[in-house]
């Protein structure tokens, strides 16, 4: 199979690392990676089917089809036009959302949530403390409240009892 | 800056207040883990407990769903649980079942029996063999028969690989020497509905489950692996009439982590022994169409040790499928 | 036909008293509210309902329970169209027209035709469902494994027209989301597959965690650090409401959406999910201007949000007129009359006519309260846009975190949303389309269990799926399918997609 939106001519000039290139070696290396992980499971034979089989077959799948993607990409835009403008608050974004996830069973669920908030609006976005600590204790309190109180879902309370 | 200086001096000062003195079991409500989904059997009789528990312990039960993995997250949520006795578990009998499984595999084991001490057995329901119509058998020897003379042919569906429905009919295929085709599906109703659409040719049904389809004459019973005859199917005959000493029930217990002191465990026993006899309990059940089968921890315990065995073996009979 | 007229007038005098009324009422608003939490889905919101339905006489609880199922499923589009959140996996296909449409500043047309779409296809469902509950459930019964694998396998050929970037990246995408299915214990085997010791993993990934990571989650990572912030909007009435000629493009998609969703809908299992992922596939071969799909085309919301709510219906059938729960939602809603007593069979329709009569002319009921409940509130719902983004990423953020660790208490969930996001974040950036990994994830588990049962069932016999005349004339269609997407590959011809692919490698 061919891949007509590739065959187009880039816009930008291309020189060094194509962003495909790499996108695509990255599959191979996955693929690869699950055959060895899938080495656990029994293949078994086209009429009995072991647990190994179909993983072994996509894992083959993605092995070629992201070796196609890579030589194919030529025309692809080179690696280092990739702008990650957003790409430091996108880490800091997803490092706050796991502590949040550490946090939860912990402290409790409002707490947390408390934190979280008045950590973005407050910290990140520098949005002045009424408003911050409002929209911070307003949500954890209301969020909890509909879905702990009235929909009564199991939400993880502190060891203070909130 | 100073935001983090006052929230670490309220943490301190909570952290503190967290402290407070022991009270006598329960002074808060009590989490009952149900390792099922809502509307399976382990929640449809863990509501009705933790609802007449609730009247007896004085303090509120809640349950919490923890599915996955066949009961396993669930199972091991609690027995990894603090032992306070304010974590129970709403477990059926595949609580023996996944253990075994994890030696086979050699994985690590989600959780060992022995993180569990057993409260009381709540209910117990014998499985019942069905059949599609169109097949012109009634009886089990002609099951058996038909089976020897279509060599290998013939199928059942299952819940899945070493569920509930699965062990039964290993069970009696080892006992009279025959081989099924297992079809597993991802539950009980879709096993049932494998069988109602003719694919494959019989299944192990839950009394419950199968009774509107027998009424409607769309399966026939065949035979039930309990030790006497089921009250709601009187006319189906059980294995060891048969002459096959087979038995398999679908029972539900309440359990709590190993090392929950005596003084907590026996709070919890008592409330359930008030609560089965308790005419509301009775009512719900039957509205379910679940027995009531109760025991205290001691036979629970002796019970359970017997049916653990039981199953054991027949894991280790089947042995890694697809091997 | 005076029958069925005299049956539905019996539902109706049961639908319309007061108590019932508030009931429907009730549940539609409840639906509603939980559908657009991220995460929390039709299933999750049922099941969180149903202990409170002990208590209710079974006509109220089912009643209930439908209209959380249904406002849920309506629900779940709101977010996909405002924030580009799936609600639930059968909204994927939603955000990502719907949410183009949003930031083209037409959020009012698109949840007004959701609303309109799910409302024509609840409709058409109901009346499916009235006239044909009985003889469809046989039919449906008849989808054994062979007739499930060749299913699944024509929903796997809509890849060909879902995506207007790369087909190979597509492909790389959709075999990416079906090795993510692969993950769990295998139900044929009792194997448990790269879980890497996670008890949680057995059941797999959760296509929810991973549909508003993928799709949420990655968008936020996305806009929050931009120096440019999307623009507060501030809407008009005139944009609130459709305009003739999005009329005039949703007509045929909510049509075709409707037939097309009730169909696979009543085809007992999981594979209502994919109706959504086919409409869309549909509406978008047959479009003459393709490349507007994935940029703000109506026909992408009409279609699916049609489908899926058509579907939603569809999966009634064999519950009603056979009793047997076909998929997690059915079992809950089974449970929840089976609490009361009742044990739901093929006698049902017959034994309890109050029952069967009562909830049909209540989804009547329920599908013109959501309608009235919706319209007026997309207003309501467009001018959430109105608020700051520096406020409004944090709380979406915590609503995912809540909505995905909600569905089965379980803290793995969040990780595997967290994971999705990041993947996802980066996967954008190269340029790899992403519904195709949730329709992989969805089919995945599906076909592999279907086609080894097949050959469970067949001992090892390739031939039971030529033996099967349902199996055997999809298998037809679906080979006719492919061939027709792969003509333009294969005769060179100025494919629709290369000139889709020029404006993406433009942007």
């Amino acid at each position: 199979m061919t891949a007509p939106a590739e065959q187009q001519p880039s816009p930008v000039a291309s020189t060094g690392i194509k962003s495909d290139l790499v996108s695509g070696l990255v599959l191979v290396a996955l693929a690869g990676y699950i055959l060895w992980l899938n080495q656990k499971f029994p293949v078994g034979s086209l009429a009995d089917p072991g647990p190994g089989y179909v993983p072994m077959l996509l894992a083959i799948g993605l092995g070629l089809v992201g070796l196609l993607v890579a030589v194919m990409g030529g025309r692809s835009r080179p690696l280092a036009a990739i702008r990650w403008p957003e790409g430091t608050r996108a880490v800091i974004i997803l490092v706050a959302c796991t502590a949040a996830g550490l946090a939860l069973e912990y402290i409790g669920y409002r707490l947390t949530i408390f934190a979280f908030l008045v950590f973005f609006i407050g910290v990140i976005e520098r949005k002045p403390p009424l408003p911050v600590v409002l929209v911070s204790g307003g949500f954890s309190l209301g969020s909890y409240y509909i879905i702990g109180d009235v929909l009564h879902v199991p939400l993880p309370v502190g060891p203070w009892g909130f | 800056m100073k935001l983090k200086h006052i929230t670490f001096a309220v943490f301190g000062a909570l952290a503190a207040a967290g402290v407070h003195a022991q009270d006598a079991f329960p002074s808060r409500g009590v989490t009952m883990i149900v390792p099922f989904p809502p509307g399976g059997v382990a929640d449809t009789t863990g509501r009705p407990t933790a609802a007449i528990m609730e009247k007896y312990l004085k303090q509120t039960v809640t349950i919490t769903n923890r599915p996955g993995a066949g009961g396993a997250v669930g199972n091991a949520a609690v027995a990894n649980a603090k032992p306070d006795g304010y974590t129970m578990l709403m477990g059926l009998s595949s609580v023996s079942v996944i253990p075994e499984a994890d030696k086979l595999f050699n994985r690590k084991p989600a959780y060992t029996l022995e993180q569990l001490d057993p409260i009381a057995l709540i209910s117990a329901d014998p499985m019942i063999l069905v059949v599609h119509p169109s097949l012109p058998v009634k009886t089990v020897k002609e099951v058996i028969a038909l089976a020897k003379k279509n060599d290998g042919e013939l199928s059942f569906s299952s819940s899945g690989v070493y569920g509930a429905l699965h062990m039964p009919m290993e069970m009696f295929m080892h006992a009279a020497k025959i081989k099924l085709r297992h079809v597993p599906t991802t539950g009980g109703g879709p096993a049932i509905t494998q069988l109602l659409g003719g694919h494959v040719t019989m299944t192990a049904g839950g009394p419950a489950a199968i009774s509107p389809h027998v009424k409607a004459g769309k399966l026939r019973t065949i035979v039930s692996w309990g030790d006497d005859r089921h009250p709601n199917y009187p006319d189906v005959p059980t294995f060891k009439e048969s002459g096959y000493d087979i038995t398999y029930y679908i029972w539900a217990g309440l359990f709590v982590p190993h090392g929950t002191p005596e003084s907590v465990t026996k709070v919890l026993r008592d409330a359930v022994r008030k609560g089965v006899a308790d005419p509301e309990f009775k009512s719900q059940m039957t509205k379910i169409n679940s027995p009531i089968k109760y025991m205290d921890a001691p036979d629970f315990q002796k019970y359970w040790d017997a049916d653990a065995k039981r199953l054991a073996a027949v894991v280790k009979i089947v042995g890694k499928v697809g091997k | 036909m005076v029958e069925t007229f005299n049956d539905l007038m019996l539902g109706f005098s049961v639908a319309f008293q007061p108590q019932i009324l508030m009931y429907a009422f009730g549940g539609c608003i409840i639906g509603t509210l939980v559908g657009m939490m991220p995460g929390l889905g039709p299933l999750a919101g049922i099941s969180l309902l149903l202990p409170a339905t002990f208590g209710l006489n079974p006509i109220v609880a089912i009643v209930l329970l439908a209209g959380v199922y249904y406002g849920a499923m309506y629900g779940g589009s709101t977010t996909s169209i405002l924030m580009r959140i799936p609600g639930e996996a059968a909204s994927v296909m939603t955000c990502v027209d719907g949410y183009a449409m949003t930031q083209n500043g037409r959020a009012g047309p698109a949840l007004a035709i959701a609303a309109i779409g799910s409302f024509f296809a609840g409709t058409v469902g109901v009346i499916g469902l009235m006239l044909l509950a009985p003889t469809l459930a046989t039919f449906a019964l008849r989808f054994g494994p062979p007739e499930y694998t060749a299913l699944l396998l024509m929903g796997l050929f809509v890849l060909a027209y879902m995506s207007g970037g790369s087909m190979l990246k597509t492909l790389a995408m959709a075999i990416f989301g079906l090795l993510l299915g692969m993950i769990g214990i295998d139900i044929m085997s009792g194997y448990t597959r790269f879980s890497f010791g996670i008890v949680e993993l057995g059941d797999g990934v959760g296509i929810v965690s991973v549909a508003v990571g993928l799709f949420g989650i990655s968008e936020i990572l996305l806009t929050a650090g931009n120096q440019d912030t999307p623009q507060v909007q501030k809407p008009t009435l005139r944009e609130l409401i459709p305009s003739k000629e999005e009329f005039r493009l949703s007509a045929g998609p909510i049509m075709r959406g409707s037939l097309l969703g009730f169909m696979i809908g009543i085809i007992p299992g999981s594979a209502h999910i994919i109706s959504s992922f086919v409409s869309y596939g549909i509406e978008r071969r047959m479009s003459k201007h393709p490349e507007r799909f994935g940029n703000g085309a109506i026909e992408g919301v009409a279609g699916p949000e049609s489908a899926n709510n058509a579907a939603a219906t569809g999966a009634f059938v064999p519950m009603l007129a056979l009793g047997i729960p076909t998929s997690p939602v059915t079992a809950v809603m089974i449970a929840a009359i089976m609490i009361h007593g009742i044990s739901p069979g093929p006698m049902l329709i017959q034994e309890q006519p109050e029952l069967f009569w009562g909830f049909v002319a209540s989804m009547y009921v329920g599908n013109l309260v959501l309608l009235i409940l919706n319209l007026p509130m997309v207003g309501l719902f467009v001018n959430l846009l109105r608020i700051p983004y520096a406020y409004m990423y944090p709380c979406i953020l915590a609503f995912c975190i809540l909505g995905v660790y909600s569905v089965s208490n379980s803290i793995i969930d969040v990780w595997i949303m967290l994971v999705m996001g990041g993947v996802g974040y980066v996967l954008r950036k190269f340029h790899y389309d992403l519904a195709p990994v949730a329709l992989g994830l969805v089919l995945g588990p599906m076909l592999e269990l279907s086609l080894r049962q097949s050959l469970a069932l067949s001992g090892g016999e390739y031939g039971i799926f030529l033996e099967r005349p349902i199996a055997m004339t999809m298998f037809g269609l679906g080979g006719l399918l492919l061939l027709l997407a792969l003509k333009p590959l294969i005769f060179k011809s100025k494919d629709w997609r290369s000139k889709v692919g020029l404006e993406d490698e433009a942007d």
